[in-house]
């Protein structure tokens, strides 16, 4: 092999570094009992405990990385441009999500400004076709959007594939089922 | 009730359950007509790549759920389809593998060495048929020991293990676990301490939810269908996309050379001579299945390995060698990935810690509907009460069986059948499948931060395969996390507070030697392969 | 119990004559959400959704049940507490979580009068429970044993009930080394696996005490338990608290008094009736049904929240 990859030194610097700080700094500060504790005239063992053994896998696994596979030759490569089309997708997928939240109760605002009525989306949550505005939008959005970044284009194709397949999942999840509720209705 | 009523009381509990419709007066149980469905999807999902049986499980789910509802009738239906895709999908795997040189489940990639080469030669049906068969008796062979196996293991356990000694048999399997599973220990530790963390977040005994960061969101900790789907099922589409994105339809498949001339026909004489190879290939398949987490790739590796120094050894005059067409490499392959998958089912059932993905979905599927926790106290058979969880448990022994029955009158055809099925366009299908299991899992949950979080899990689940860590460690640690804490918590308490609970019993005290073991032992031979 | 139930129907009937016709008309504005503290599948969490069934059924409310899980109840109260309070979000929990959970837990900031109580369902028939065959016919039995020398190992589902296993140990002059597992079910498993020696279980204890697998060997409440009249109550015990409590149907504080009477009445009715699915259940899970409602069970709540604070110091002493 020519030159060693450094992907396995950054791991386990990364690694036990955040172990270092598990152990040190986020257990002590955000637990509410130690390792031990004396309730009732008795030893038990507290909420603290559970995580440092967590913590001390991660710097074991870490501190293993960096002394035994540091210079290793079958190290993964890390692809920058995998990684920023992997971040696209997830951002178009949250983005479909926030549509998802937002569009159904922006429509009923909307109305409410055109029509001057007084309605609630969260009461009307279970309503059709109020109850379909968000998934649909959101859940074609969020589809079309994933096929068109791995297509590299935009296409008439992918947009008709969101609309079939949001509109097979309602049939699947949300016709046949009266107390099943599609995202987000459950919690607005 | 003796431990036989238990047997024909989980016999029953398949047969007399709620009928879905009578066809000519006679009653269909809906238990039955579950595993069937379960079972097609699986042979379909199993044979298009990009898909595979976690994925149907984690869509499937909790639709099933809202069908049957939260009431323990509801498990064995649901559990019964859940082992449908499981047996199909193992089968499934090996139709894209053969047909055209790609493995539709990763296990299925020892497949290819023999079955795509004997495609070539124009033997395709005869190269399906023989993996058919093999993979259907190792998968007999197996789930007869698993159901020989894991009633007696539960009872020695539960006869005599006390608090320490489980807690410690909990930490040995863990250590297992983290150096057995992804190549290297180091890894393995770091996905296990992911996934360990990960469980305590939000969790613990004291009212303050720990490291939530005094959040809202965090204190009910992260649900585990987000974690276990998010690292396992978005984390790999994720990866998958973006292998394609880069590949770009570079290599567009042909289509399989047809050229029937050939003898398809899988004869009595094939099968006396395969059988040598899948008998040794089941004894492999079912003793790594028995182990937790080492999965079916490293069964069908070593099955492989051993089918070949046989066969160099006797292969007749002219007959293709291994890598090129060998009917017996094909065999041995099929029969010890297959036959991994009933004996991963004995430590789950007997002791609650799941050894591959298709255990931690039954664990999934157990724990959102509740009334029966995988472990030993499930073979408690009472004899003045019912233990219902005995007759679950029996109840899904039969299910197996009836999966196996399917696999061998119609599995085959099905199988066949199947082919068009790899010609779906990954780049469609994966989004659809994304969002269809996030969808899922915020019916399930119907919360938006459960969505949020398996997004969350999904880019951690990426990053891991990226560097090479395999995900399966994680989610078997954020399963059994909670068990551990629990268990150690009530054995020092237990104890009277002895500090060294885990050492002072014989039993404890080896468990954790072991563990210690297992771990420089892993990490040692990983050094002197490098 | 019954007497409270009595003085609750007679309540209820006051209240019922003034406030009926607005009960009558009153209907929920939309689904009513209802959040269950318990883990899917056990016996509190099928009750839930049996009624939110029966609910449907009979009123054609549509009810949408979710599990919200986790430190005793608090995370269930936490976003009850938040929730809109016109009648489409509602809860279930035990009395514990407003009572002892909530003065433990000072950090949670919430009181009783963060909620509007609707109307119990059943009471627990709290149990000191121990094998048969573990050879203790009865309490001192087992006290002798410990005084013996024998390590006894107390299993409790709740801090509550550990702090009373702890005072039941110091009024006895012995030991327990008490063992805090998680839920009701865990308790039996552990003692039928002889993990545990002894502990507290809530009714679960019926079927096996029946079969002479299980004992009772006390009550944990301040009356003797229905199914084993004999066995001696905690205050005969040295001990000056009760272990009991109920399932409660709960909803955000300042709940509209019509809805609070509907919604209260029309589960009331489904739990005392033992012709309907959740009616039976209950009857055969726990017992029967104990309903309290109204001013009553505010006041009962209220009451449970500061005994809870005597308990919590007398353990900590």
């Amino acid at each position: 092999m020519h030159q060693t990859r450094k992907t396995h030194l950054i791991l386990g610097v990364v690694v036990v570094a955040f172990a270092v700080f598990l152990m040190g700094v986020w257990i002590p500060l955000d637990t509410t009992t130690g390792v031990v504790e004396t309730v009732r005239r008795q030893t038990v063992i507290g909420d603290s405990l559970a995580p440092m053994v967590a913590g001390v896998f991660l710097l074991i696994g870490g501190a293993l990385v960096l002394l035994f596979e540091r210079g290793s030759p079958d190290q993964p490569q890390v692809d920058m441009i995998n990684l920023k089309f992997v971040g696209l997708v997830a951002a178009t997928l949250a983005f479909g999500f926030l549509i998802m939240r937002y569009a159904g109760p922006l429509t009923v605002w909307a109305t409410n400004m055109l029509s001057g009525g007084a309605l609630e989306y969260r009461l009307l949550r279970d309503t059709a076709p109020w109850k379909y505005i968000g998934f649909f939008l959101g859940g074609v959005f969020a589809i079309t959007g994933v096929i068109s970044l791995t297509e590299g284009r935009l296409s008439a194709r992918a947009l008709g594939i969101g609309v079939a397949a949001i509109l097979v999942m309602i049939a699947l999840y949300d016709l046949p089922f009266d107390d099943l509720l599609l995202p987000p209705n459950g919690d607005v | 009730m003796t431990p036989l009523d238990y047997v024909w009381a989980g016999v029953l509990a398949v047969f007399q359950g709620p009928e879905l419709f009578s066809l000519l007066g006679l009653p269909i149980p809906v238990t039955v007509v579950m595993i069937l469905c379960g079972f097609l999807l699986g042979i379909a999902v199993g044979a298009t790549p990009g898909l595979a049986g976690p994925i149907a499980m984690a869509i499937s789910l909790p639709i099933l759920i809202s069908i049957f509802g939260f009431t323990p009738d509801a498990l064995l239906p649901v559990m019964g389809f859940l082992i449908g895709i499981m047996k199909g999908a193992t089968i499934g795997g090996a139709v894209p593998a053969i047909l055209f040189n790609t493995p539709g489940t990763p296990d299925a990639y020892m497949t290819t060495l023999d079955g795509y080469p004997m495609t070539k030669k124009g033997q395709a049906k005869k190269a399906l048929k023989v993996a058919h068969f093999a993979s259907v008796t190792g998968d007999t062979f197996s789930d007869i020991v698993l159901i020989l196996c894991a009633p007696f293991l539960a009872i020695l356990v539960e006869a005599y293990l006390d608090l320490p000694e489980k807690t410690a048999l909990l930490i040995l399997s863990l250590s297992f676990i983290a150096a057995a599973v992804g190549g290297s220990p180091a890894k393995g530790l770091i996905s296990t301490g992911l996934g360990l963390l990960a469980a305590y977040v939000g969790t613990g005994q004291d009212f303050y939810p720990r490291l939530s960061g005094g959040t809202d969101v965090l204190a009910q900790g992260f649900p585990l269908a987000a974690a276990i789907l998010g690292v396992l099922i978005v984390g790999a589409v994720f990866h998958e996309l973006a292998l394609f994105w880069r590949e770009k339809e570079g290599t567009r498949r042909a289509g399989p050379d047809e050229a029937s001339s050939a003898d398809q026909r899988l004869r009595v004489s094939d099968i006396r001579r395969l059988m040598p190879y899948i008998s040794r290939s089941a004894l492999v398949g079912t003793a790594i299945g028995a182990l937790p987490g080492i999965g079916s790739t490293l069964a069908a590796t070593l099955g492989y390995a051993l089918g070949k120094r046989r066969h160099d050894r006797r292969k007749a005059e002219g007959d293709p060698g291994f890598g090129h067409g060998a009917p017996e490499g094909v065999a041995a392959t099929e029969a010890a990935n297959s036959s991994v998958s009933g004996a991963n089912l004995i430590p789950v059932l007997s002791l609650g810690i799941p050894g591959n993905t298709a255990a931690v979905f039954l664990i999934l599927a157990a724990e959102s509907i509740g009334g029966f926790n995988p472990g030993p106290s499930v073979f408690n058979f009472t004899v003045d009460v019912v233990n219902p969880e005995a007759v679950i448990a029996f109840g899904l022994f039969t299910c197996m069986i009836l999966a196996n029955l399917m696999n061998w009158t119609i599995g085959g055809l099905f199988m066949r059948a199947m082919g068009v099925m790899t010609r779906v366009p990954k780049q469609i299908l994966l989004p659809v499948v994304l969002i269809l299991t996030l969808t899922a899992i915020y019916v399930q949950e119907t919360n938006m931060a459960a969505v949020w979080f398996t997004l969350a899990f999904g880019l951690l689940g990426y990053g891991m395969r990226v560097l090479a860590i395999s995900p399966l460690p994680f989610v078997i640690a954020f399963i059994l996390g909670p068990k551990i804490e629990d268990s150690a918590r009530q054995a020092f308490a237990a104890t009277g507070g002895d500090a060294f609970f885990l050492l002072t019993s014989p039993v404890a005290a080896l468990f954790m030697a072991l563990s210690v073991l297992v771990i420089t032992l892993s990490t040692r031979r990983k050094k002197g392969a490098t | 119990m019954t007497s409270v139930f009595k003085t609750a129907l007679a309540a209820l009937a006051l209240a019922a004559t003034a406030t009926a016709s607005l009960a009558q008309d009153w209907a929920p504005p939309g689904p009513i959400q209802l959040m269950i503290a318990f883990r899917a599948g056990g016996g509190a969490d099928t009750q839930a959704r049996l009624i939110a069934e029966e609910l449907q059924n009979r009123h054609g409310w549509e009810v949408i049940p979710e599990n919200v899980t986790g430190r005793g109840g608090l995370n269930m109260a936490n976003e009850l507490r938040g929730a809109a309070n016109d009648g489409t979000v509602i809860g279930i929990a035990v009395t514990e979580t407003l009572g002892y959970n909530l003065a433990a837990a000072p950090d949670a900031a919430m009181s009783p009068a963060d909620f509007t109580g609707l109307t119990t369902t059943a009471g627990f028939q709290m149990g000191i429970v121990a094998r048969t065959d573990r050879g203790w016919g009865s309490f001192e039995e087992m006290i002798a044993a410990a005084q013996g020398g024998e390590t006894i190992r107390f299993g409790a589902m709740s801090p509550r009930l550990a702090d009373l296993a702890y005072l039941l140990s110091n009024a006895q002059g012995v030991d327990f080394n008490i063992v805090e597992v998680q839920g009701g079910r865990a308790v039996m498993d552990g003692v039928n696996a002889g993990d545990l020696d002894v502990g507290f279980m809530a009714g679960i204890q019926r079927a096996g005490v029946a079969a002479g697998d299980l004992v009772n060997l006390a009550s944990g409440l301040d009356v003797p338990l229905v199914q084993s009249p004999d066995a001696p109550v905690l205050p005969d015990l040295g001990v000056p608290f009760h272990a009991g409590g109920e399932f409660v149907f709960l909803a955000p504080a300042g709940l509209d008094p019509a809805a609070r009477e509907a919604i209260a009445m029309a589960i009331a009715e489904i739990v005392q009736d033992e012709g309907n699915p959740a009616g039976e259940m209950i009857s055969r899970a726990f017992g029967g049904s104990t309903v309290i409602l109204g001013d009553d069970l505010t006041a009962h709540l209220q009451a449970q929240y500061d005994q809870a604070g005597e308990l919590l110091a007398a353990a900590s002493e």
